[in-house]
């Protein structure tokens, strides 16, 4: 009996039994289908048949017709702003829960995922509601007499919103996180030096928590790269993203190995954005840790 | 201490968590090798069958499920699409081991059936065909066989149109006799249009051909015109005309609640539909809850769109209790009783003849004293191209 525990205990098995999953979940449900996007991109289809003819045909079409970088530079613009809005209302309210939350702070942080206990559909439909032309604001300013605001509704600006409202949970909650580890006394530090409110924010606690502000970035610009289906529902005629078109090459039309080509451009770009944040970020100053970068 | 304590303390020094796990191990090792050597006994869960099917969501009528679930034994598991080419797709991709059932309409389940995703079916095995309305079956609709052939390939259930519905206190009748009325400027910002690529470009194909007048001249493929089969120059007009179009729409549905909605408020003044909408909106008409009245253009000058849905055994099916399963399906979908259903909760028209069991506003509304209209619509189908259908559609979108 005592050899298999001994060998439970040996410090390879145990890392071996640990790191497994985590590698299996990698192996499968990231290489595997990254693998294989790369290698259809490199393909034909044609009339909804894939052929293993090797060639650079999609990426010529991607990257040099102009239609698919429109749509790619749409969701990028997208995402830039909508990172940006959800970065100002987050830390707001992040900074607000973590100070002043008391014992109900991690009941305000989950409260944030409200939104998500319904479907996205159902969610959508309730913006629709909310802001269409027969929604609550349109219908309030009816009663005022005014005239109904047509910038609401199925345009970019709808879609913005409506994508802002899902991904803003995970900015304040990335924020709210890394305002757990700060040591609010600082701030008093910097005003007996003298230091003015604004000056103490932007010396001491944005740079101590510029982790969790990066964290948040990353969580709500990736995946505003890849939005399809807000845009779908609220852009209108002119909202359509990247990420709905990609859809539409795997959905509809069957264009699978164009679509993988779309793929493999934005998997490239939202690596470009992970390095770009890694880059930005000096574990040092963090109050996570101690270790260097 | 009487025998009574000494009892108790010995049962609870033999009741520790050791015991428990050991008792615990020793009953799954018992179990296990029960299971591992006694006789297979199957699980009564594994042993239900299931129905796997691929379809669109507003046949599934809740009560018909639940009574062919009862009497046949089976566990009903559909999985819904949006749009012909959606399912064709998933059935491309490995869907044949996947689905029993599949639904098309139009030219699709040829071209299912020639692709290999699906098989033959025998029409004899669903009795309820046989109140189906002349004009939907054989001779009369031949794009359920075989090219050429008298083997069916898949059975019709329903049929309809995909014309424009009007709002007829804001467009003027003249206008909309024409699918052009989709882009007139003169209504702009009220127009609403499906996010289906297929029937965008095909509805303006028909236009479009009528325009340039390649519709009646003879076609590079020498057979009569098709919306689904266009050449370069047809594909490249349709580009431009949904171009300018972007400028006049509202928005593209995506669901069909959003097409009522829009309508119903007024917001949205026109609609290519299935008919689902007008007749909801005819309806609220009647009741007083909608001070227009609606009409739904099935047929414009230039010529429509239509459809008539079918069931398809997928290819993947080769058991024959499944098989049977499956025609069983299919012929109680073709019930009277389920037609009704369909008719009155979902706003389709049925193939079967149903007329005896509805009101005369009811046969109205759904054009079942005129289905032989369906001979003059130019059914759905797969693009002769998807990849240049692609490319126009995302210039359109792009621009």
């Amino acid at each position: 009996m005592a050899a298999p525990r001994r060998l439970f205990y040996r410090s390879e098995t145990r890392f071996l039994l640990l790191g497994l999953p985590g590698v299996m979940f990698v192996v499968f449900f990231l290489l595997f289908p990254i693998v294989s996007v790369i290698v259809f991109s490199f393909w034909r289809t044609e009339s909804y048949e894939i052929y293993a003819d090797w060639n650079l045909d999609n990426y010529r079409t991607v990257l040099f017709e102009g239609t698919y970088l429109t749509f790619l530079w749409r969701s990028i613009v997208t995402a830039v702003v909508v990172t940006a809005a959800c970065l100002v209302y987050a830390w707001p309210v992040a900074y607000f829960i973590a100070k002043y939350g008391g014992r109900y702070r991690l009941l305000l942080v989950l409260a944030l995922a409200a939104p998500f206990f319904t479907g996205a559909v159902l969610r959508l439909s309730a913006l629709q509601a909310i802001m269409g032309p027969i929604g609550v604001i349109n219908m309030a300013l009816g009663m005022f007499g005014l005239p109904a605001v047509e910038f609401l509704m199925f345009n970019k600006f709808a879609s913005g919103i409506g994508i802002a409202y899902l991904y803003l949970p995970f900015m304040v909650t990335a924020i709210y996180l890394s305002l757990l580890n700060f040591n609010f006394q600082l701030l008093n530090v910097a005003k007996v030096n003298g230091a003015r409110p604004w000056r103490a924010f932007l010396t001491v606690t944005w740079p101590l928590n510029w982790i969790g502000t990066a964290i948040g970035i990353t969580l709500v610009f990736i995946p505003c790269l890849a939005e399809s289906l807000t845009p779908t529902f609220l852009g209108g005629p002119s909202g359509k993203l990247y990420g709905s078109v990609l859809g539409l090459q795997f959905d509809q039309t069957g264009t699978w190995a164009l679509g993988s080509a779309m793929g493999v451009l934005l998997f490239a770009v939202c690596c470009v954005v992970i390095a770009v944040m890694w880059w930005t970020i000096d574990l040092r100053r963090t109050g996570f840790t101690g270790a260097g970068r | 201490m009487t025998t009574s304590d000494r009892k108790t303390l010995l049962a609870a020094k033999a009741f520790n968590r050791r015991t428990v796990l050991k008792s615990g191990a020793a009953a799954s090792a018992v179990g296990f090798t029960a299971k591992a050597t006694g006789p297979f006994v199957r699980d009564a869960h594994a042993a239900e069958l299931e129905l796997r099917v691929l379809m669109w969501a507003n046949y599934n009528v809740e009560s018909t499920v639940t009574a062919f679930e009862q009497q046949h034994g089976v566990r009903f598991a559909p999985t819904y699409f949006d749009g012909n080419s959606e399912a064709f797709n998933k059935m491309k991709a490995g869907g044949t081991q996947d689905f029993d059932l599949v639904q098309a309409d139009g030219h699709w389940p040829r071209t299912y059936h020639k692709q290999g995703l699906t098989q033959i079916v025998d029409p004899a095995k669903v009795p309820n065909l046989a109140n189906a309305y002349p004009a939907c079956v054989p001779p009369k609709y031949t794009l359920d066989q075989v090219e050429g052939g008298t083997d069916w390939v898949a059975i019709p259930n329903c049929w309809g149109g995909y014309g424009v519905t009007i709002n007829t206190s804001m467009v003027d009748a003249a206008d909309a006799e024409s699918i052009e009325v989709l882009y007139n400027e003169k209504y702009k910002g009220h127009i609403i249009t499906s996010a289906r690529f297929e029937e965008n470009i095909a509805e303006t194909g028909i236009l479009v051909a009528d325009r340039m007048g390649t519709r009646d001249a003879a076609r590079p493929d020498g057979k009569p015109f098709n919306p689904y089969v266009l050449t370069d120059e047809e594909l490249e007009e349709c580009k431009t005309w949904l171009i300018k179009q972007k400028g006049l729409l509202l928005t593209r549905y995506v669901e069909y609640d959003m097409v009522d909605r829009l309508m119903i408020s007024g917001q949205a003044w026109m609609s290519p539909e299935w008919g689902i909408t007008f007749r909801r909106l005819l309806a609220m008409h009647r009741n007083g809850e909608l001070d227009w009245q609606a009409r739904h253009v099935l047929k414009p000058t230039e010529g429509g769109l239509g459809w008539i849905d079918n069931w398809m055994i997928s290819s993947g099916v080769e058991d024959a209790e499944k098989r049977e399963i499956c025609y069983a399906w299919i012929n109680n979908f073709l019930s009277d009783e389920n037609m009704l259903k369909v008719l009155r909760e979902e706003g389709t028209s049925s193939v079967i003849d149903i007329r005896k069991h509805l009101t005369e506003i009811e046969i109205e509304d759904f054009l079942l004293n005129e289905t032989e209209q369906i001979s003059g619509l130019y059914m759905f189908d797969q693009p002769s191209s998807p990849e240049k259908w692609e490319r126009v559609w995302s210039e359109v979108e792009a621009a």
